[in-house]
């Protein structure tokens, strides 16, 4: 009986180094699902990320869960890293819905989360303390489209077009409100329902209101489909802009005809001049044979901060919290830091960029500090 | 004015493919009484084809289907003859969990294989069009239209004058007495399949050069393909034909006057309406 006593003793003695020894971090993701082909950059990165925290000495277990896409599976994947597998913090999830509905869980678990790409704005803006992003907001995504296409030209009238999701509404919003604020007349506004394979009756409606700038928020592929039939009804306005991860990917450059000169707002290109982005892109691109989205380097940077952090506060979830509330880092990302300003709480004030396709290739061109293109404007008419 | 044709045009032209979905669930539930919920991921199948005999052997979209209707036509039959075949006279619930479950298997397997990334077909003529006075004509959908009428003539021919589609269509009106007439109906079953397969795949392929591909791309059109031949009346391949071009139709002038948001609501609705007053559906005759 003693020497059980002493053994127990020693086990209790040895688990808290055990523990501090590696770190359990929970993922969510979309891994499967509609939504996979982009949930593919954040687990590359987030890959990424656990090779870099090793080479610094820091050992995490990743502990992966699939959200398919689904608010109901990211919300039990949340129950199940909190209770079964007890992490100490959690870096996701992909889309703005399931984020939203994780967030809220987290808040339950008091469980840190650090979300990096789910950009609808209320996420950050419901008095979450555990809750941190490291994305910028749909906010911004307007924000930064609109400063750069008063500057450039002389816009009067805008028509929004956004898909009817929380993304897609929540970006329509902030983009109604910044062309308000600018002054640009929203003479067209109309939120569809994604995959459809015709959007011709709303394109020829946006044509009827001839708009001087169009805005979508769309995901990959009804980015594709849209701008392949706005070419069919020849629609021309001084400039498509993208808000949303369907104009910035590989494949809508490639498709030519109907991606150039079409603007898109961006958290990170592999052009950027912050340190280190070109040899992420590099490494990313060697690996997988493929170029990163913005998607990847803000995993790969939610992860890093997450580990750095929850290695130094061992297991306990508060000292976690505590850390990334008081921390700020520098990197491949800009500099990240979460602060509470504008009705935010813990959000990371981003820098955002635009990028234009100019011959099947992205041109980070604005903002000009930044840019490693000069931009066409206004729209070039159709090849 | 403009816009009302313009949206009824695409409409009719993106119906024509619908139709042809439609026309391949109702023949196989015609024959079989069994409601295929694997019939998107033939789309998919389909399209898959096109896609691979396109970037690979160089071959139009709108070619390919020569090669891709015997190729889904095989599968379709191999697949009744393994394993539909099997729960013909099981209970409804296990036809369905069957049909289900091998469309979950057919998606998966894609995205096994070929990942779950988006791919798309550029032709020159993808996002090609030319004006009809102030209305744009999209080519590939006219082109893909044009190609559905002769599909679906052709069909229609074989269903009315061979004696072989004369055979399925006695199986599909009365499988006991077909048999008691001497008509093959196993053999009917496995023709049955194929052909409804084969119609699925061809749709894909003619839908595939102004869409895109992925391993889940099917499901949608499962629910579209069931709405249309239960609007058409089950079994009726008229009914499906104008199930398919009225269901394009309403969506896309849904999508004009209402909100594109809500063009499922609207069609949902008439789906509901119509099967109110008419409950075997538009062209269905009531089975008692």
């Amino acid at each position: 009986m003693k020497r059980f006593l002493s053994l127990l003793a020693v086990c209790l003695f040895l688990a808290p180094s055990l523990a501090l020894a590696q770190v359990k971090i929970g993922v969510i993701n979309s891994m499967t699902g509609p939504q996979a082909p982009i949930g593919e950059n954040l687990t590359n990165g987030i890959k990424f990320a656990e090779e870099d925290l090793a080479a610094k000495g820091i050992k995490v277990q990743l502990i992966w869960e699939d959200d398919t896409g689904k608010p109901q599976v990211g919300l039990s994947a949340m129950d199940k890293l909190a209770t079964r597998d007890n992490v100490v913090g959690v870096v996701g999830a992909y889309t703005s819905a399931v984020t939203n509905a994780v967030a809220k869980k987290a808040e339950q678990y008091k469980m840190p989360l650090v979300n990096p790409v789910a950009s609808k704005e209320e996420i950050t803006r419901q008095g979450y303390k555990y809750v941190f992003r490291v994305s910028a907001t749909t906010g911004d995504y307007a924000a930064i489209l609109l400063d750069m296409a008063t500057t450039l030209g002389k816009p009067k009238t805008i028509a929004i077009l956004s898909e009817n999701t929380d993304f897609g509404v929540s970006g329509a919003k902030s983009a109604r409100d910044y062309a308000d604020k600018k002054g640009i007349k929203v003479v067209f506004e109309e939120a569809y329902s994604p995959g459809s394979p015709d959007y011709r009756s709303t394109l020829v409606k946006v044509k009827g209101a001839n708009p001087d700038i169009m805005f979508m928020v769309s995901y990959v592929a009804d980015a594709i489909t849209l701008m392949r039939q706005s070419r069919e009804l020849q629609l021309t306005p001084m400039a498509f802009l993208g808000a949303g991860a369907g104009f910035s990917t590989d494949k809508f450059a490639s498709e030519k005809n109907i991606s150039n000169a079409v603007f898109s707002s961006t958290q990170w290109t592999p052009d950027v001049s912050w340190p280190g982005s070109k040899a992420f892109g590099d490494r990313y691109q060697k690996r997988f044979g493929k170029t990163p989205t913005y998607h990847a380097a803000n995993a790969y940077i939610s992860m890093m901060i997450m580990g750095e952090v929850a290695a130094k506060a061992g297991g306990d979830r508060e000292k976690v919290a505590a850390g990334l509330r008081a921390g700020a880092w520098d990197g491949l990302f800009g500099p990240v830091k979460f602060v509470d300003f504008d009705g935010y709480q813990n959000q990371n004030k981003h820098q955002m960029l635009v990028e234009q396709v100019q011959d099947g290739k992205y041109f980070t061109v604005w903002p000009q500090a930044l840019q490693s293109g000069k931009a066409i404007w206004p729209f070039p008419g159709w090849k | 004015m403009t816009i009302f044709l313009q949206s009824l045009l695409s409409g009719v032209l993106i119906g024509g493919a619908y139709a042809l979905i439609g026309v391949g669930l109702t023949i196989i539930f015609g024959v079989m009484r069994i409601i295929n919920f694997a019939h998107g991921d033939l789309v998919m199948l389909g399209m898959y084809a096109s896609y691979f005999l396109f970037t690979l052997g160089n071959v139009d979209p709108f070619v390919s289907i020569v090669f891709v209707f015997p190729l889904l036509f095989l599968f379709g039959a191999i697949l009744q003859k393994t394993v539909i075949n099997k729960v013909l006279n099981a209970l409804p619930q296990n036809q369905i969990l069957l049909t289900i479950g091998i469309g979950l298997i057919l998606s998966n397997t894609m995205m096994l294989l070929f990942t779950s990334d988006y791919r798309i077909i550029s032709t020159s003529y993808s996002s090609g069009s030319f004006r009809l006075g102030e209305i744009s004509v999209s080519t590939p959908l006219l082109l893909s239209f044009v190609i559905t009428a002769a599909v679906t003539a052709i069909l229609y021919w074989f269903l009315l004058k061979t004696d072989t589609g004369q055979a399925i269509r006695a199986t599909a009106q009365d499988r006991d007495a077909a048999q008691l007439m001497g008509v093959n109906v196993k053999r009917m079953s496995v023709l049955a399949t194929g052909i409804g397969a084969g119609l699925a795949a061809v749709a894909g392929s003619l839908i595939s050069p102004t869409y895109y591909i992925f391993p889940q791309v099917g499901q949608p059109f499962t629910l579209k393909a069931f709405v249309i031949v239960v609007l058409g009346g089950m079994g009726s391949v008229m009914g499906a034909t104008v199930g398919g071009v009225l269901i394009g139709a309403t969506e896309s002038l849904a999508g004009a006057y209402i909100s594109s948001g809500l063009k499922d609501l609207v069609v949902y609705v008439l789906f509901l309406l119509i099967l109110l007053f008419k409950p075997a559906g538009l062209f269905g005759k009531s089975r008692v």
